[in-house]
């Protein structure tokens, strides 16, 4: 197995002390900063795959994201050194709030985690928040997705004053709208006026790499 | 002990269906057999969009009295809901919640003032969502019992959520939850203390088992109330057992009947 591989491999199976003692190890000795951080996404993907089968839980998650962290704060002064700044093209921007009213934000931090984990820029507001913001941080964020979460019933109606408001600012056509959380389904998401719901945040994922992949 | 039967919840997938399709069999069997299981309140929580909740909770609560003796714990923000079920309850409701929230302040807590009902408080606000903190929480929860005290209620007739969030995303959520149960015991040592039990295991495996522990060391910490399913036989032995061995079950007498009627044990 090549070394970097090894990496992943000790990434994959949570050896912390380890993978940061490889990483060092690896960038002086001269491999690619790209190949070594390319090592540490496909861990990350691995990880995302045992989570979707049930065989990883949310701390794996959480330590993976932690690990992945510390090392790009290692491997980010080799990278500038190597001019190699285009660190892989992300899939796509989604902008993702839990709106005002509710400050249920499990659900959020995962679909954030594994948004970022399957390459995509996420801008995650946090939990309760105002239309008005998630209005203008979509615009200056230019993202292609707005993800509204909430569970409570209270979320409902802010949800549906979002995409009012993006119809009234005319646009609503240059965004999809994807709500989600355990109680969303197909009435609700007709009373918002999204694009599409979801309850999980596996479904979720597949759904906006569909849209970005069909070019929104 | 005060068990708040969750089972009647709109977010579960067969109340909804229950709920739209008016199956007043299936709520009525709901409240019975939480009530058999020793239950002191049914939670009732419709679970749907604002403009038709009120009419929803009501249709819960009508079918709770015909189906059984107790109270009910009425789980909404809606103003409008609470006020038509308020109206009707022919027992003292226990009502979930009032938080630092502007819109609960505001909205729900006169309600419970001016009902007299039993109240339920939580420790978050709108500046902060829920503290990171046992003192965070503190501060939150001084603020909502005087506001209660100051409007007529009395320390009993308050249930205090310390609030749970996921193990699996703080390592230290849990005592976090026990300081905040202890502070609370000492700062108020006449109020209530009640808390939902899944939180704490979501995005785990083996959640129940999780639950369960995270109930007896909350028990052990002072909490004397929970949001459960008294149905779920080893959650409620744990629940009496932790109990009894705090020295609560007299002559362990709660314990051993449980256990004879069949409310626990395999």
């Amino acid at each position: 197995m090549k070394d970097t591989q090894l990496l992943t491999q000790a990434i994959v199976d949570m050896e912390e002390d380890k993978a940061l003692a490889m990483t060092r190890q690896l960038l002086e000795s001269k491999t690619n900063a790209m190949d070594v951080f390319t090592a540490y996404q496909d861990a990350m993907a691995e990880v995302g795959r045992r989570f979707e089968k049930g065989i990883y839980f949310i701390p794996e998650l959480v330590m993976s994201g932690d690990m992945m962290k510390t090392a790009m704060e290692i491997i980010k002064p080799y990278l500038d050194e190597s001019g190699a700044g285009t660190v892989e093209k992300k899939t796509g921007r989604i902008l993702i709030a839990t709106v005002e009213g509710d400050i249920h934000d499990i659900g959020k931090n995962i679909i954030s985690t594994l948004m970022t984990l399957n390459g995509f820029e996420v801008r995650d507001l946090g939990v309760d928040v105002p239309i008005d913001r998630i209005i203008s941080e979509a615009k200056a964020f230019n993202a292609q997705i707005i993800g509204l979460s909430g569970l409570l019933t209270l979320a409902f109606d802010p949800m549906k004053n979002v995409v009012e408001r993006l119809e009234q600012e005319g646009s609503r056509d240059s965004v999809k709208v994807i709500i989600g959380g355990g109680q969303m389904d197909d009435q609700i998401c007709r009373y918002v006026g999204a694009d599409a719901f979801v309850t999980d945040a596996v479904a979720g994922i597949s759904l906006c790499k569909s849209w970005i992949s069909g070019s929104i | 002990m005060i068990i708040i039967g969750e089972k009647i919840n709109g977010t579960r997938k067969m109340v909804a269906k229950a709920i739209q399709d008016r199956d007043t069999a299936f709520i009525r069997q709901l409240a019975e057999e939480q009530a058999k299981a020793g239950s002191t309140y049914i939670d009732i929580n419709a679970g749907t969009p604002p403009a038709r909740e009120p009419g929803d909770l009501v249709w819960l609560l009508e079918n709770v009295q015909a189906a059984c003796d107790l109270p009910v714990c009425l789980d909404s923000a809606n103003p409008e809901a609470l006020k038509a079920c308020l109206e009707i309850a022919d027992k003292t409701p226990l009502i979930n919640s009032v938080s630092g929230e502007k819109t609960r302040i505001d909205g729900v807590l006169p309600l419970a003032l001016k009902y007299r009902t039993n109240l339920i408080l939580l420790a978050l606000d709108d500046a902060q969502g829920i503290p990171e903190t046992s003192d965070g929480r503190m501060d939150i929860i001084q603020r909502l019992v005087d506001l209660a005290l100051d409007g007529g209620l009395t320390q009993d007739q308050l249930l205090i959520d310390p609030l749970v969030t996921a193990i699996s995303t703080g390592t230290e959520n849990a005592v976090i939850a026990f300081e905040t149960i202890r502070k609370i015991k000492v700062a108020f040592p006449m109020v209530h203390i009640t808390s939902g039990l899944s939180n704490i295991s979501f995005g785990m495996p083996l959640r129940k088992i999780i639950n369960r522990t995270f109930l007896a060391m909350c028990i052990s910490a002072g909490m004397d109330s929970a949001i459960a399913d008294p149905c779920d036989k080893d959650l409620t032995g744990t629940l009496l057992a932790a109990e009894m061995l705090m020295g609560k079950d007299r002559y362990c007498m709660n314990f051993n009947k449980a256990y004879r009627s069949g409310r626990i044990g395999a």
